[in-house]
């Protein structure tokens, strides 16, 4: 019936509204208190190493994915800076509204790290950005940092 | 019907705790890691690895199987995530077994994990909409509404007290005290039951296992390759699962037909034919106290009505005929809902090859049965073990 009539309101469909009552408190895990320790006190980004593989995880892992070692006492520094795997220029938002400011998304491989992860890139280096473009990250003043995903302002291209 | 035979070689699980620190993928990882090197294997040895997690509402990450596949062994494997709500855990174990037993695979790795802590302040308000929303919602009904409506109905039906029932509480907590992983272990007494805090008449605060965060993992193998590994394997004899009907204040409120359903799948498999005086040692589920009589009773172990009695005269205790729930159960050792479910499996795993140190059982048990409960409150999953 519902493909053959046109309902302009939703109360013709005797619908009503409803919801789900929800909400999260996350932990950080032991793998991300560090990581977010570290960025908040020091303004760096650490991650682990497993010997065994080779593999420099940051955002750091507890445990090596591919081998399962613990790599709870393998923690190593990086520096800031990464290279571009993709990015992308987002104009709308979830709900299809268009942003105000397009706000521009890149995957970042760290330098020394093996996995990726995403973060946003300054609108203002637009211009010159490419895949493999080396960016740094821009961390918030200190005192404003909380620990969290927000404290890495963004990334933008590298001073070289 | 022929099956390959499936063999439990190796056990790992967290402690059971109300926030955890770690997240679900540590979790998963800590006991995964642990039930490898239980079984002396690594995770080079798993051709395939099946995770058990209850609604992705607990722990508040959707696709919660697949956010949970690294932690669990799952890299560059193949990867199943099954759901069947609070039965989920003893499932997990079905759902291996169904991997080696079809011939598919030599090995699976098992994992079960769940972080309730997440869903903030309780994971209550995530459970609204498993109720009809046209036909219960609007009442705003409770999870609680449902075991409220059952304890009373069976307590009506046979005749039982809420002291009767409170026995059953007393007795896990009591026997939680020697579980390493044990959240909730105490000695309580049946007062103390009565006089907390009614929730939703006749349940009580200590009628209830706790939220917890958790997780536990097993590793199943086939039989040739569990020969190579032990010398002590434990056999999963006997699968069964089954659902009642989807509306469940339809369903008859004092005797668990699912359970019965599923456990008579699984007793044919075991080739069990009285199960009241061939299963050694059981671990029905026990979310709730007079749960762990309902359990009992569709579980075949005694009579209908007959399960608080049991547990009156000390049967049901770990030194009795029928020990239920040695490991301390769901409302000592905590309810972490998937996880909750393969402590058990693990309860009979550690109990058969006589590994439960403090919790031992005696006299030598060989055979045993476990059994979760869930969906929306209507499926029943059982799996019998032998050694």
């Amino acid at each position: 019936m519902s493909f053959l009539e046109k309902h302009q309101r939703n109360v013709d469909l005797t619908a009503f509204d409803g919801k789900i009552p929800v909400h999260y408190r996350y932990t950080l895990g032991l793998a991300g208190d560090k990581f977010f320790t570290a960025i908040k006190k020091d303004g760096k980004f650490v991650g682990t190493h497993c010997e065994e593989c080779d593999v420099i995880y940051s955002p750091p892992s507890v445990y090596c994915e591919r081998c399962f070692a613990s790599l709870e006492d393998s923690w190593v520094e990086l520096p800031s800076t990464g290279t571009v795997v993709a990015f992308t220029v987002v104009t709308e938002d979830d709900q299809g509204k268009e942003l105000d400011c397009p706000q521009v998304i890149a995957a970042i491989q760290l330098d020394g790290a093996d996995n990726t992860f995403v973060h946003r890139i300054c609108d203002c280096c637009i211009e010159d950005l490419a895949i493999g473009a080396h960016v740094q990250a821009v961390f918030k003043p200190k005192k404003e940092r909380k620990g969290t995903l927000d404290d890495i302002e963004y990334f933008e291209i590298a001073a070289e | 019907m022929s099956y390959r035979k499936v063999a439990c070689v190796g056990a790992g699980i967290t402690k059971f705790v109300r926030r955890a620190k770690e997240t679900g993928r540590e979790l998963a990882w800590e006991a995964a890691k642990m039930a490898l090197d239980n079984a002396g294997m690594t995770l080079a040895d798993i051709d395939c690895v099946v995770i058990g997690t209850a609604p992705d509402a607990f722990d508040g990450v959707h696709m919660k199987g697949e956010y949970l596949a690294d932690g669990s062994g799952g890299f560059c494997k193949p990867v199943m995530r099954h759901f069947v709500g609070g039965g989920t855990g003893v499932f997990a174990p079905i759902h291996g077994w169904q991997h080696i037993a079809s011939g598919k695979f030599e090995t699976c790795l098992v994992v079960t994990e769940e972080k309730m802590s997440s869903c903030f302040p309780a994971p209550a308000g995530a459970f609204i909409t498993i109720f009809d929303h046209t036909t219960e919602q609007p009442l705003g009904p409770t999870l609680i509404w449902i075991f409220a409506l059952e304890m009373n109905r069976y307590m009506q039906r046979y005749g039982l007290t809420e002291a009767d029932i409170a026995k059953v509480s007393v007795q896990n907590k009591l026997n939680a005290i020697d579980h390493p992983a044990a959240q909730l272990g105490a000695k309580i007494t049946v007062k103390d039951v009565l006089e907390s805090e009614v929730l939703a008449w006749p349940v009580k605060r200590l009628d209830i296992s706790p939220a917890s965060d958790g997780a536990a993992a097993i590793v199943l193998t086939s039989e040739h390759k569990a020969r190579r590994i032990t010398d002590k394997p434990v056999w999963v004899s006997g699968v069964g699962w089954a659902l009642d009907t989807a509306y469940w204040a339809t369903r008859d409120l004092y005797y668990p037909q699912y359970v019965e359903k599923a456990a008579r799948m699984a007793y044919d498999m075991a080739g069990i034919r009285e199960p009241n005086k061939e299963i050694h040692i059981a671990e029905p589920y026990d979310p709730f106290d007079y749960k762990m009589l309902h359990h009992m009773e569709g579980l075949l172990l005694c009579k209908r009505g007959e399960a608080a009695k049991l547990v009156a005269d000390g049967v049901t205790a770990r030194n009795g005929r029928l020990p239920c729930c040695p490991s301390g159960g769901a409302l000592g050792v905590g309810n972490p809902i998937a996880a909750t479910g393969l402590m058990k499996i693990i309860e009979l795993f550690l109990q058969l090859r006589g590994e439960a140190g403090k919790r031992q059982v005696p006299g030598d048990p060989r055979i045993g049965v476990a059994q979760a409960w869930g969906d929306l409150m209507q499926v029943g999953t059982v799996v019998v073990m032998s050694r």
